[in-house]
């Protein structure tokens, strides 16, 4: 217990020091804007016997009335006599400012300051215009108080002293304080970290309401924050995966907001800048990633046949890195101070200064994903490799299973080159090595190349395993036995294998060698030959067979168009001639946001009804389950599919803002643009919206659902032949009506249990410890 | 809990009968523990600039963190095999039929790292290929005195300048295949079913210390090549450029933050004091401008930082797989020293020793790249 | 530090939308460009429509419901393996004929590639013309524009702005400039003679950048310490003026580091 309360002291710390260093960070010589930097003020404080003013600016404008100001200042060194009196340096957020006389020059129409005539005073007038919208004006003022010694031995400087104003000016119309988006992030997602900590103590309360109270309720915590129990963990991967999910959404929502009119200001630069590079991050590597392993770690074992995983410690590991490592991710966030290099981070912006501080953590944050994804890789191509049940052979495997093993075969042979390349950037930031010091020799394209090699399998690992939930679901739905099953599996190995020769498309307009460019879109445009094999092996399935017509059967079948449609837009890439045009515009954000909506979550939604019922024991309602599907699909498709137009158009990804026109010279984009993007910003709270039924769907389902049988839809793999939920230490119930481990039969003619010639030659170089004995030593 | 009769402990020891182990607190805090270790270290220093002692502490706490986890990992699996109880599963599927899971997991874990080493050597050849040679430079004489110029100074060019430079980095390869082979002996004795108990249990420990001994040995060599050098009696001198000490790489200035370095011609102090007999190429262009003044002394300086972050982080890499070697070591000394290892779980040091292995063999790859070449 | 901000911009452009609209659909779409992406468009539309109508007749036809009770195709039971339920001609035939198209496309993607990475010396274009000698564009029917000669300008990217450089060239062939943008503010200007062809050897003081020709449909990173290459064809139809935005984020005022590049006769 007392142990307990130590963690729970050390992860306050880490939160407390997440939040406080990066806000010591931005004074006084950190990140500011035109209006902090814009003075050349003398001296290093401010002094309070300065007192700035500004007089003549009323308390609310009037449209594009212009106003005489004065601009003055008390105390200090100044004094009358005095070689130089004073300066100052004065900024307004909008309308105009202007100058009457020469003691003061314009810089820009935001900005003014004092002139070399007007050194020898302490009071200068200005006219300011007021802008002819509504809005708040911030006024900020610098001035120096100079005791004229600029000549003399101490320095121009010394001696002398500064202050600032600050004043914000209201509309004719009261306008209301924009809300900080960085406080509605913050506040959103403190609110759904307490929703669902709420829930989890709910569900506490109803699995046994006589025992709610702590003496109950720590051990049942201690339980899950310890449990190695591949159950456990794979639901642990669920909640955080589902809670990441909703993060970047809300992240999505406010991009969406800032987009939704062209030249909305409601984000900064630096904010949006922000919230696209977390939204990626979180999406792939917070999201996506752990709900994969969280059907993984629910489905491999009881899918093998087997009781857990290989290595149950290290998957309680793996999973653990993540929370601790999204903390490091979100450092600076909240202070405005969070990664901003995209989710990419091209060299050498990622290691410059001009990156947020944040991106030290973001990149800190991602090195411990790749230890998390490199251990889940070893353990599950492990389990997979020696715990399949007897009569299981490779080509009897489930194809879910098969798919999360090439899924991890390509993860964990290309995440090592990007977790070099973080450390390299995280060595880079933190100690000053050199990799990407370009003045030194460094090489931003290195970067590109090492994480692209990890990048383009990364796309694949995260949609593969939604492949295999779409052919157990399909086949199951459909009655039939999967079309094709080995050439499912040939497919999703060639996929496997055209993952790590692909990922020069991403670099297509990065200056690589002509001839690498040719190549790669020649392997890019294989991609689409395995993966024309699997739709059409889906489709075929359902040729002949009786499709039943459930929740995750209308999620498999929204996959199919949706995935194909990313297919096919997907194409338009490797054509390097279009692709020069369309890279880094909006038809490449609906492209992978077909693919990686309509393809990976979608699978998701699929497999979370499918095996719902499996893992809780409970059903869920299939009419809350349809009005998800009908909201979600139609609003996705809204949302995503006029991104292609805007794309052609011009609209380039990653800026804060566009503009349109109707001058076809400015060469802006169309008028409709604008129509366009508010409408799939409204498509996008939709869709945004309707997965909260889902989320409704599983708490009703586990408050009051029907009680689920072990095989609710007809499914042949092992994972059905268990209890609905599946007893504590997994087992089977066999065909006699014991329970223990199950072996497979094969309906085919083959012998399963026979060795194929290459395992046989592979197995003969294997030394068992029964050859080893006395002389064992030799057998590494 | 579920199963009223087994309540294992969650902080260790555990009881290897019932087989895997059930609760552990160790991946939590160890996951913790890393998370405070990088973050603090990254807000300590930025851009190689101390940021100040706040964070420092915290660095501490990391690392208490992740070594109290550590225990309590070990504490569970101290245990295993001392009571004759062995949980050890075994394949069911082809083609691993019959041989550990452990085993197959190693070598699943050895595949990832050969891609960590792949990436860095990837680094170090793209660098060393694409920035030109500080040696070619100066040959070629397109420097000007006194402006660093951006070339590729390999660590092999200054410690291979002399055999007592590259003697740290001989004994150690040495020392690591010594120790692998110490590794395979305790191996051979653990697993020995014929000799008596405590025969077993000494020999087990002494071949263990002895490569624990090595390991150590390796890490010391290192830091006395990298940061802390070495003096020469003086009848030595004369063999080493006539310096008193084998220079530290430090010490030469061989920095990631040298952007001003003095390229070491070894020909420089040489050309001094043998004008005659120097080993600049006559045909070459540097030779004419010294010839002609252009470039008295023929000092150049360069910027290496690319070259010597690629070499500190290529085998600071590598140093880091044998720091967690000999922590693992450590640990298996010391239940060896109890007793621990018998016939049954004699394998614990055989998959050990394929780590082992690996990191012998990882640097029979790096010491000619980075130290001969 | 001072960073552009774009917040100064008529009303009318930044909010609403005038209910009349041009036809500027298709303008950022150069002939290369239209060729591919009408060419693309009919095979997706041919794989999209076969792969639907399959799908939604499968949907429709091959249906039951819930708890029916179905004779067991391919007799499935639970702990067995199933049936193989494969057919070896189609199964091949999915995986010859997507190869196959994919062939056409990849061919058909060929043409225009020597457009883009033509060798600057002796390629399409020529060699580096001679002063006062013209590139005499010429363009083909899928849109590739040939010349007798280029010329060489330099681009340079920085944060936040674009360097344009005409070296030695007349003022009659290439200029720079600045303008003043409604909505982007003061933007550096580059004017090309239509006709011409040009030759951008492009680089960036700091970090990596990407000039989008948006009516040239082109792009190509400008990298820090590295020098890339980009050929800009001003055919005579190119419209007068056009923007060129930055397409590889470069940090906070990414998004309005423009430039306009103006056709000039």
């Amino acid at each position: 217990m007392r142990s307990r309360t130590k963690g729970a002291i050390a992860v306050l710390l880490v939160i407390s020091a997440m939040l406080a260093l990066p806000s010591a960070q931005s004074l006084p010589a950190g990140i500011s804007g035109v209006q902090q930097s814009g003075c050349n003020c003398h001296g290093a404080v401010p002094s309070d016997s300065v007192v700035a003013s500004i007089d003549g600016l009323p308390e609310s404008y009037n449209y594009s009335e212009t106003y005489n100001i004065t601009v003055s200042f008390q105390g200090g060194p100044s004094q009358e006599g005095n070689v130089n009196q004073g300066g100052f340096h004065l900024w307004a957020s909008q309308g105009s400012l202007g100058v009457n006389d020469a003691t003061a020059q314009l810089y820009n129409e935001n900005e003014v300051g004092h002139t070399e005539a007007g050194n020898d005073q302490v009071a200068w007038t200005l006219t300011w215009t007021a802008p002819a919208t509504d809005t708040n004006v911030d006024f900020i003022l610098h001035v120096n108080s100079v005791n004229g010694n600029a000549d003399g031995a101490g320095g121009g400087t010394s001696g002398d002293m500064w202050n600032k104003l600050t004043i914000t000016l209201g509309g004719p119309v009261e306008v209301l304080e924009a809300a900080d988006p960085f406080v509605v992030l913050g506040v959103l997602i403190i609110v759904s970290a307490t929703l669902l900590a709420f829930t989890l103590v709910f569900v506490f309360y109803r699995k046994d309401p006589e025992a709610f109270d702590w003496d109950n309720f720590a051990p049942w915590l201690a339980d899950w924050l310890t449990s190695t129990d591949h159950k456990k963990i794979g639901t642990l991967y669920f909640i955080a995966g589902l809670f990441f999910l909703g993060v970047g959404g809300i992240m999505a929502m406010i991009i969406r907001i800032q987009l939704s009119v062209p030249g909305n200001d409601f984000l900064t630069q630096e904010q949006y800048n922000q919230f696209f590079t977390l939204h990626g991050t979180t999406m792939i590597f917070l999201a996506a990633m752990p709900m994969i392993n969280g059907f993984a770690n629910w489905m491999i074992p009881l899918q093998l046949g087997a009781a857990d995983l290989a290595l149950p410690r290290i998957n309680a590991m793996s999973f653990w890195l993540q929370p601790f490592a999204a903390l490091l991710i979100f450092t600076g966030v909240f202070s405005g101070h969070g990664a901003d290099t995209g989710w990419t981070g091209y060299a050498p912006y990622v290691v410059s200064e001009g990156a947020h501080y944040g991106t030290t953590m973001w990149a800190a944050g991602q090195i411990m994903l790749v230890a998390s994804s490199t251990l889940t890789g070893i353990n599950f191509l492990t389990t997979m490799a020696v715990m399949r049940a007897p009569g299981m052979g490779w080509m009897q495997m489930p194809l879910f299973s098969w798919s999360v093993l090439i899924a991890n075969v390509m993860l964990f042979l290309s995440i090592p080159a990007f977790g070099v390349g973080l450390i390299q950037v995280y060595l880079d930031r933190v100690i000053g090595t050199a990799f990407y010091d370009i003045a030194a020799g460094g090489d931003p394209l290195l970067w590109s190349h090492l994480f692209w090699y990890f990048g383009h399998p990364e796309v694949y690992v995260v949609i593969v395993p939604s492949f295999g939930i779409i052919s157990e679901v399909i086949a199951t739905s459909s009655r039939r036995s999967v079309f094709g099953y080995r050439s499912m599996v040939y497919a999703l190995a060639g996929i496997g294998v055209v993952a790590f020769i692909v990922y020069g498309h991403h670099m297509f307009t990065s200056g690589m060698s002509p001839t690498l460019r040719f190549v790669t879109m020649l392997t890019t445009m294989l991609v689409a030959v395995p993966t024309g094999i699997k739709i059409f092996n889906w489709l075929m399935t359902m040729h002949g067979g009786s499709l039943v017509y459930r929740t995750h059967t209308l999620w498999a079948l929204g996959f199919l168009i949706t995935f194909t449609l990313g297919g096919i837009s997907g194409m338009f890439f490797p054509s390097i001639a279009m692709d020069t045009h369309l890279h880094e515009s909006y038809f490449v954000v609906a492209h992978f946001h077909y693919v990686l909506v309509g393809g990976t979550v979608f699978g998701f939604f699929a497999g979370i009804y499918y095996w719902w019922p499996k893992a809780t024991g409970k059903m869920l309602s299939e009419k809350l389950g349809v009005l998800h599907f009908l909201t979600a699909f139609v609003s996705y498709n809204a949302l995503f599919w006029p991104m292609h137009r805007l794309g052609v158009w011009g609209m380039t990804r990653r800026h804060h803002t566009y503009f349109v026109t109707t001058e076809e010279a400015l060469g802006s984009l169309p008028m409709e643009a604008a129509g366009w993007n508010m409408f799939i910003t409204v498509s996008g709270f939709i869709f945004f919206f309707s997965n909260f039924i889902m989320v409704f769907n599983m708490i009703v389902s586990s408050v009051r659902g029907e009680d689920a049988p072990d095989d609710p839809w007809g499914g042949w793999s092992f994972e059905w032949m268990t209890s609905s939920p599946p007893p504590n230490h997994t087992l089977y119930k066999l065909n006699d009506g014991s329970w223990g481990l199950p072996t497979l039969e094969d309906a085919n003619e083959h012998i399963a249990n026979e060795p194929g010639w290459l395992s046989s030659w592979f197995q003969r170089l294997m030394v068992t410890d029964q050859e080893t004995g006395e002389t064992g030593e030799a057998s590494h | 809990m579920s199963d009223g009769e087994h309540h294992p402990s969650a902080w260790g020891p555990h009881d290897w009968s019932h087989g895997a182990p059930h609760n552990s607190w160790s991946p939590f805090i160890l996951s913790m523990g890393v998370a405070i270790f990088l973050f603090s270290l990254g807000a300590a220093y930025e851009w190689g600039e101390f940021q100040g002692w706040g964070s420092l502490p915290l660095i501490f706490v990391g690392l208490g963190v992740i070594s109290f986890s550590l225990l309590v990992w070990w504490r569970q699996d101290m245990s295993f095999g001392m009571h004759g109880e062995v949980f050890e599963p075994k394949s069911t599927g082809t083609p691993f039929q019959n041989i550990d899971i452990r085993k197959v997991a190693m070598w699943m874990f050895l595949m990832s790292e050969m891609m960590v080493f792949t990436s860095l050597f990837s680094t170090y050849m793209r660098y060393r290929l694409g920035i030109p040679n500080c040696k070619t430079v100066f040959h070629s004489g397109e420097w000007v005195e006194g402006t660093a110029v951006t070339c590729f100074e390999p660590a092999g060019h200054l410690i291979a300048s002399s055999w007592f430079h590259i003697a740290p980095g001989a004994i150690n390869t040495f020392a690591l295949i010594i120790s692998s082979f110490t590794i395979v002996q305790a191996l051979r004795y653990a697993k020995k079913k014929d000799i008596d108990e405590d025969v077993r249990r000494r020999k087990v420990t002494r071949y263990l210390g002895t490569t624990w001994f090595l390991a150590i040995l390796f890490l010391t060599l290192k830091m006395i090549e990298w940061f802390l050098g070495f003096p020469l009696p003086e009848f030595l001198h004369e063999f080493n450029h006539g310096d008193s000490e084998i220079k530290s790489l430090y010490a030469e200035g061989y920095l990631i933050n040298a952007d001003s370095y003095e390229h070491k011609a070894f020909d420089t102090d040489y050309i001094e004091k043998h004008p005659e007999d120097y080993s600049i190429p006559e045909e070459s262009a540097l030779y004419a401008m010294m010839e002609a003044g252009t470039h008295p002394g023929g000092k150049m300086m360069a910027n290496i930082q690319v070259s010597a972050t690629t070499f500190y982080v290529t085998t600071g890499t590598h140093g880091a797989h044998v720091l967690g070697g000999i922590i693992g070591l450590t640990y298996m000394t010391l239940k060896a020293a109890k007793g621990g290892y018998t016939p049954d779980n004699a394998v614990s040091i055989e998959y050990f020793g394929l780590y082992w292995h690996f990191v012998d063999l990882v640097w029979v790859l790096v010491f000619p790249f980075f130290y001969l070449y | 530090m001072s960073r552009p901000v774009a917040e100064d911009l008529p009303a009318t452009l930044m909010r609403g939308v005038s209910p009349e609209h041009t036809e500027t659909t298709m303008s950022v779409m150069t002939p290369i460009f239209a060729g591919l992406w009408e060419h693309y468009i009919f095979w997706s539309l041919i794989v999209g429509g076969f792969a639907f109508g399959w799908l939604f007749h499968h949907s429709f036809w091959f249906t039951s419901k819930d708890g029916e009770k179905l004779p067991n195709v391919d007799e499935i039971k639970i702990g067995v393996f199933p049936k193989h339920n494969d057919d070896m001609r189609l199964e091949v035939a999915w995986t010859v004929l997507p190869f196959l198209l994919i062939v056409w496309l990849t061919y058909y993607s060929w043409g225009p590639l020597d457009a883009m990475w033509t060798s600057a010396d002796g390629g399409i274009h020529g060699y580096e013309c001679e002063e006062g000698q013209s590139s005499n564009n010429s363009i083909d029917s899928s849109g590739i524009i040939s010349s007798d000669c280029y010329h060489v300008i330099e681009i340079t990217g920085q944060q936040w702005f674009w360097s344009f450089d005409c070296l030695e060239l007349g003022t009659s062939i290439c200029d720079t400039g600045t303008e003043t943008m409604e909505v982007y503010g003061s933007v550096p200007v580059l004017s090309l003679k239509k006709g011409e062809t040009y030759l951008a050897t492009m680089t960036s003081i700091d970090v990596t950048h990407a000039p989008w020709f948006q009516h040239l449909g082109t792009k190509e990173d400008t990298l820090p310490g590295q020098q890339t290459t980009l050929w800009l064809p001003i055919s005579e139809s190119m419209s007068e003026e056009s923007m060129v935005l930055c397409a590889e984020y470069c940090g906070d005022a990414h998004s309005v580091m423009a430039a306009k590049l103006i056709a000039h006769n």
